[in-house]
């Protein structure tokens, strides 16, 4: 069994004008999708990221910079990922289909990762 | 219900329990003129939490680790209003609890139901308050509950908590243990009432809110629990509540319908609860004082031991009806005590006593009151009034008769 990283990316201002009883919805949905997905031994965990914060370190012709976040220009940004067990990415994909997260927002990035040196 | 509707169902009550406790420790650190202050820490608080859980996965012990990040997001934003409130701000109050998933009420639990339960509110803003604050439903939740808008329900908040701070004034710390005495029979009657919206049946979806009586049993247990707290008539209350509780699993039929008392499959009721309301019900008998909860638990348990409903000992239950009618007279007391006089053959008695029923207010809106008349003119063969009466009372479904007698008994006709 393989494991994927599923990376959540969301519209900077996506949850900052809901209404409590829908964000409380969409919990539930998340939460949902998770226990099942457990009970089917197919989630083994994840990060949340903060909303707020963030910073960017760039090495720009020898120069390090540091740029603060929030960054409000971009389109999405990530709210946080989880790592999944898959057969394949076919399977990882069927899994990603029925994430809440394709219901309420509009991409998941999936990323197999690179297992060669585990056990 | 799919098992993902019971899951939420579930997880919404755990939430509740705990937003309900995070806003009653959060109060006895601000003072009982922030209540709302801390219920939107605590709803803040809650969602950081849930927000969280997606991406970790479902926690071994939910209770725990709900309670664990929701208080230290609640101390983190909080910590800033203490300061400009002046309050102390030494928040080690999540580590003093130390079994986290007791059901008996905590200290600030108790303080803020008495606080709720404030004589100058109306009962139904007391209950409202305490649905809010002690139990933790979201102004959504309890508007459902009501078939209020959300907006409706939470005017009357804002308005009862105003009314509440201008008593308590800037007061840092709680008046209310000087009060418990004086109020414990309001506080009792807030429990028995949140415990009749959850038993009375109910228009929508749900016919019945098994999580709002669960919620009232845990108050009602809380009380008997805490040692500030004391009276043989609280153990009369919760024997009432026990005995109208197990026979929950026979109300219903496999299609989801009202089954009433008369036609239930008695071995469904629950024995464990009917033993325990027993105990309590011996408790009770402690003091000389014989409140209403003494004689509807009397009542309760005469139905719990009887074998058939036509084998039920119909003398004892019309007589303490009778009392029940002095001492609380209401409509379902009237229309209820007229049943037991028909089941003993008094057919004049039953016949004065409804009429005493359909003299007061509201009798022609209660479906109770109809159900009863159609079931005498059946005694009587009177089949054209009987039709006349089932009609009167399927018009009060439809309408908001459950919601108007909601301040009526427990011991409906069912």
């Amino acid at each position: 069994m393989a494991k994927f990283v599923l990376m959540l990316p969301h519209a900077p201002d996506r949850y900052q004008n809901l209404g409590e009883a829908e964000f409380m919805d969409l919990m539930k949905d998340y939460i949902g999708w998770v226990e099942d997905m457990t009970a089917k031994g197919k989630f083994e965990g994840g990060e949340k990221l903060l909303d707020e914060g963030g910073k960017i370190v760039t090495n720009t012709s020898g120069t390090i910079e540091v740029h603060d976040g929030p960054f409000a220009e971009v389109a999405e940004i990530l709210g946080g990922y989880m790592v999944i067990n898959a057969a394949d990415y076919d399977e990882a994909v069927e899994i990603a289909r029925s994430h809440p997260h394709m219901k309420y927002n509009e991409t998941i990035i999936i990323r197999q990762t690179d297992a060669s040196a585990d056990e | 219900m799919t098992s993902s509707d019971s899951i939420h169902k579930l997880r919404d009550e755990t939430v509740r329990r705990e937003r309900g406790w995070l806003i009653a420790s959060l109060v006895s650190k601000l003072g009982p003129s922030n209540v709302e202050l801390a219920e939107d820490v605590a709803q803040d608080a809650i969602l950081k939490a849930l927000s969280i859980w997606p991406y970790k996965g479902v926690p071994d012990n939910p209770r725990a680790w709900l309670r664990r990040v929701a208080s230290n997001a609640a101390i983190d934003r909080v910590r800033r209003s203490a300061r400009e409130l002046g309050v102390d701000d030494d928040w080690d109050f999540i580590t003093t609890e130390p079994d986290i998933i007791t059901p008996s009420l905590s200290d600030p639990e108790l303080d803020l139901m008495v606080l709720c339960c404030d004589p100058e509110l109306s009962q139904k803003d007391q209950l409202f308050l305490a649905l809010k604050t002690v139990c933790g439903f979201t102004a959504a939740e309890s508007a459902a509950l009501f078939f209020m808008s959300e907006e409706a329900l939470s005017q009357r908040l804002s308005r009862a908590r105003r009314q509440l701070k201008s008593r308590s004034g800037t007061l840092a710390r709680f008046p209310t243990r000087f009060a418990l005495a004086d109020r414990m029979p309001q506080v009792m009657k807030i429990i028995y009432l949140m415990f009749a919206q959850g038993y009375l049946p109910r228009r929508g979806d749900d016919l019945f809110r098994v999580d709002v009586c669960r919620e009232a049993l845990r108050l009602s247990e809380g009380l008997i629990a805490s040692a500030q707290v004391k009276g043989a008539s609280l153990h009369a209350l919760h024997a009432l509540l026990l005995f109208q509780s197990s026979r929950q699993p026979a109300r219903t039929n496999s299609a989801g319908e009202l089954i009433t008392l008369d036609q239930q499959d008695r071995a469904l009721w629950d024995r464990d609860a009917i033993a325990q309301a027993f105990k309590h019900l011996d408790a009770a008998r402690a003091d000389e004082v014989v409140t209403r909860y003494h004689l509807e638990a009397g009542i309760a348990s005469l139905h719990a031991q009887a074998v058939t409903w036509a084998a039920t000992d119909w003398a004892s239950i019309s007589r303490l009806y009778e009392l029940l009618s002095q001492q609380a007279p209401s409509l379902a007391v009237f229309v209820n005590w007229a049943v037991s006089l028909m089941m003993l053959g008094d057919e004049n008695g039953a016949r004065e006593t409804l009429a005493t029923a359909g003299s007061l207010s509201n009798a022609q809106s209660f479906p109770g009151y109809h159900l009863a008349r159609a079931r005498l003119a059946q005694h009587s063969g009177n089949t054209e009034l009987q039709k006349r009466a089932l009609n009167a009372a399927r018009a009060c479904q439809t309408s908001t008769a459950v919601d108007d007698h909601i301040d009526q008994e427990l011991n409906l006709i069912e």
